[in-house]
């Protein structure tokens, strides 16, 4: 390094010689290619996301006034239970919540069964549940085959077809002792579940598709990682470069 | 509802997955002994000879910790998008290690971090400060990794958390006073391959098992991503089924993709904050920063970065896959709590593939710890024996009292990090993250002043030490208070902003500002200093 042997001063800002002046442009260049690529994606994903319901938040909508108001008409309770079922289908969620989804969904069953149905499903509730409490493996056969009796008459219930998830969700949250009115209390925590759970932060870049991913997913858990491994590739290949121009020694 | 997923998955003792176990274990020490370099020459000269593709895979295995296997998908898992934060925060920093200071940190040509900062610094004291940082970061960094071990042991064995801490950091603690025996071992890449086979096979099984695309699995479980967002629906051609019997089957979970969604409670800040403290942690972690001395050349320095940060990726590059079909094979109720931490053993337990692969996967994670606990006590320990005791306490202590002190260290380090870690504080990625921010507010700021600005002083370095110290203290205290249940003045308030997993956000910068403002106020650094500065780290 050609410098006064006065002065000794090293700055990355100030760069004394020619390599390092190229060093310092090839590092802000990286660098700046580095933030952008993380940051300034995410920067961009903020500005332009909006929160999204779920169609389940929107049927919800529908009939949260008449829940509210405490209505019994089946059909209601049907929508509304299976919005609530939607909920109680995600892995994680807070046990207040659910125990106020449970509720709402047991007294749905409850009332939207005619007094016949109703024998029927508290006979098959029950016989259910004096397996589940006396085994802890679910997979035992008395076990699953009182959840099996039971799937198709909740199916049936919450008008849910043969494929869709929630009919086999509901044979495990409906339960006999939470069959009474839910409180004002009770419905204010599932409306409140119902907004937590079903309202999401979307734009375009998340409901784009590229090789099978959300496209701002691809970018971050696949894309990024590329990018510093090429970054650092670039860096080495052109410090390489440099050193063999300069005729420096490692 | 006596009958949970949860009790079921987790059974008794298991005797494949325990002999997998032990067979690795000692396989790795055969290797030791083996290949056991026969002194510090043959070392280096192996060193030399050592392909940039091997000493990359020797980076990897040294980084890949219990948090890159177990953690990080516990994170996407239990907190979707934002635990992808720590996936661009564990492989970011290297961009920012590469280019700012591998190559220079070579050539600076020092053993340890303490020995960077006492000599960069003219401080004696500093490099107390230095050593004693080191071992804390240490400390914190293997808290994270008992606690894997602790559930890898739990899950093994079938017995208790606790007790499971307790065996496992006494196998840890022998396995390390054994390798430490054998001196410098050149068995790095074969733990790399082993934690990373048996960290795919798993992958390819259940994306082929589940009709997704097996040939790369890493872009194969976009579309699982995708699926959960959609929800899917019970298949009625095929009987795709998890092992509790339950259809591979969910309702729309659009919280497990969506960025920072109010589902998971966490926000854009916290984002954007953990990957950048992780990011810098990278970059002032002193077992990380140490690797550079042994490299012969500053030229191989680099392009071992390259290759190790590639070998990383591929792990990053597959954890998500395994919360993504974790969500699914989960999703219904009955399967209960899992502990999260565990969640890569249960996936591939739901997806029903055969228990000795489990057994080798749990194993791999237990490896994955140990080599980076080894590594960490050694780190500890020498920080306490060469930079400590020698340097600063008893300089004319002879190398047998020297070796005695290090043996003791490791020991007192094991134990400190087993009581912590049966607090069973936070999830795995969290506790380590905690050491990423403790590095990032009081090594990086050192290091990369101390490399590109001959102006920072002593005076400066220890000001800033001060403030990224104290905003340590800070976080870390009001995180030990909410866990024990104490509410300290604008609790919330702190908590959120100076979060023990983040705190370096703020902690870095304000330090390096700090360190700036005060060094350009007093005493220029010593002409011996600047001059060796130039002529050597910047030649």
């Amino acid at each position: 390094m050609e410098s006064n042997p006065n002065d000794y001063h090293i700055s990355f800002f100030k760069p004394t010689t020619d390599s390092a002046r190229r060093n310092r442009n090839m590092v802000v260049q990286l660098v700046l290619i580095w933030a952008v690529a993380i940051f300034g994606f995410h920067i961009l994903l903020k500005v332009i996301e909006k929160p999204t319901p779920e169609p389940a938040w929107n049927s919800y909508q529908e009939v949260r006034e008449e829940i509210e108001a405490g209505s019994t008409d089946p059909e209601v309770l049907r929508q509304a239970s299976q919005s609530a079922l939607s909920v109680l289908g995600k892995v994680a969620i807070d046990p207040g919540h659910r125990e106020a989804l449970d509720n709402m969904i047991s007294w749905s069953a409850y009332n939207i069964t005619d007094s016949a149905g109703r024998v029927l499903l508290m006979q098959k509730l029950e016989s259910f549940e004096t397996i589940a409490a006396s085994t802890d493996n679910p997979i035992s056969e008395d076990y699953v085959a009182a959840k099996n009796e039971l799937i198709p008459l909740l199916q049936g219930i919450f008008g849910l077809e043969m494929t869709d998830v929630r009919g086999k969700i509901a044979a495990v949250e409906v339960k006999t002792s939470l069959m009474q009115s839910p409180g004002q209390e009770t419905i204010q925590q599932a409306n409140e579940a119902i907004d937590l759970y079903l309202i999401h932060n979307r734009s375009a870049l998340t409901d784009a598709r590229l090789l099978g991913f959300p496209f701002h997913y691809f970018y971050t858990a696949v894309f990024l990682l590329i990018l510093f491994v090429g970054l650092c590739w670039l860096y080495c290949v052109r410090t390489d470069m440099f050193n063999r121009k300069y005729g420096i020694e490692d | 509802m006596a009958a949970t997923g949860a009790t079921h998955l987790e059974g008794s003792f298991k005797v494949g997955p325990a002999i997998i176990l032990i067979t690795i274990l000692i396989l790795f020490i055969l290797v030791g002994i083996f290949f056991r370099a026969k002194d510090t020459t043959d070392f280096y000269a192996a060193g030399r000879k050592i392909s940039k593709v091997g000493s990359g895979m020797a980076i990897a295995s040294n980084w890949m910790s219990a948090a890159s296997f177990l953690g990080m998908a516990a994170l996407m898992y239990g907190s979707g998008y934002h635990g992808l934060a720590y996936v661009v925060g564990w492989t970011g920093g290297y961009v920012l290690l590469l280019i700012l200071m591998a190559g220079q940190i070579r050539k600076y040509g020092k053993y340890t971090a303490a020995d960077f900062i006492g000599d960069r610094f003219y401080s004696k004291g500093l490099r107390a400060v230095g050593a004693i940082i080191a071992i804390l970061i240490s400390i914190s960094y293997c808290v994270g990794q008992f606690g894997g071990i602790g559930l890898m042991f739990k899950w093994v064995m079938g017995i208790n958390y606790g007790m499971a801490v307790i065996i496992g950091g006494a196998v840890v603690l022998t396995y390390t006073l054994i390798s430490g025996m054998l001196g410098v071992t050149k068995n790095m890449q074969i733990q790399y391959i082993i934690i990373i086979v048996s960290f795919l096979i798993p992958l390819f099984i259940l994306t082929a098992k589940f009709d997704y695309f097996w040939l790369l699995p890493q872009i194969g479980y976009g579309s699982v991503v995708s699926d959960v967002v959609a929800g899917l629906p019970i298949n009625e051609t095929k009987e795709l089924i998890n092992s509790l019997g339950h259809d591979f089957a969910i309702v729309p979970a659009p919280e497990f993709a969506m960025p920072w969604d109010p589902a998971t409670g966490k926000t854009f800040f916290q984002w954007i904050a953990i990957a950048f403290s992780l990011m810098i942690g990278t970059a002032g972690l002193p077992h990380v920063i140490q690797r550079f001395y042994v490299v012969p050349k500053a030229r191989d320095a680099r392009w071992s970065v390259v290759w190790g940060l590639f070998f990383i990726c591929i792990l990053y590059w597959s954890a998500p896959a395994y919360a993504a079909f974790g969500k699914i094979l989960s999703a219904h109720p009955e399967v209960g709590t899992l502990a999260k931490d565990a969640i890569v053993v249960y996936t591939a337990q739901l997806g029903d593939i055969h228990p000795l692969i489990v057994g080798f996967l749990a194993a791999g994670g237990v490896s994955a710890a140990f080599s980076t606990v080894s590594g960490l006590l050694v780190a500890g320990s020498s920080a306490f024996a060469h930079d400590l005791y020698v340097r600063v306490i008893n300089p004319n202590a002879s190398p047998k009292k020297q070796l005695l002190y290090a043996r003791l260290a490791t020991i007192l380090m094991a134990i400190i990090v087993t009581l912590i870690a049966l607090k069973n504080f936070a999830l795995i990625g969290q506790l380590v993250a905690v050491a990423f921010s403790l590095a990032g507010c009081t090594i990086f700021p050192l290091f990369l002043l101390g490399i590109w600005w001959s102006g920072c002083n002593k005076q400066g370095a220890i000001a800033g030490l001060i403030t990224g110290g104290l905003i340590s203290v800070i976080a870390i205290t009001y995180f030990i208070a909410g866990k024990s249940g104490l509410q300290l003045p604008a609790h919330d308030f702190i908590s959120y902003w100076l979060e023990a997993w983040y705190f370096a956000w703020i902690g870095a910068p304000l330090s390096i500002l700090v360190n700036i403002i005060v060094s350009k106020l007093t005493k220029p650094t010593p002409v011996e200093i600047r001059k060796f500065l130039i002529e050597q780290v910047h030649s």
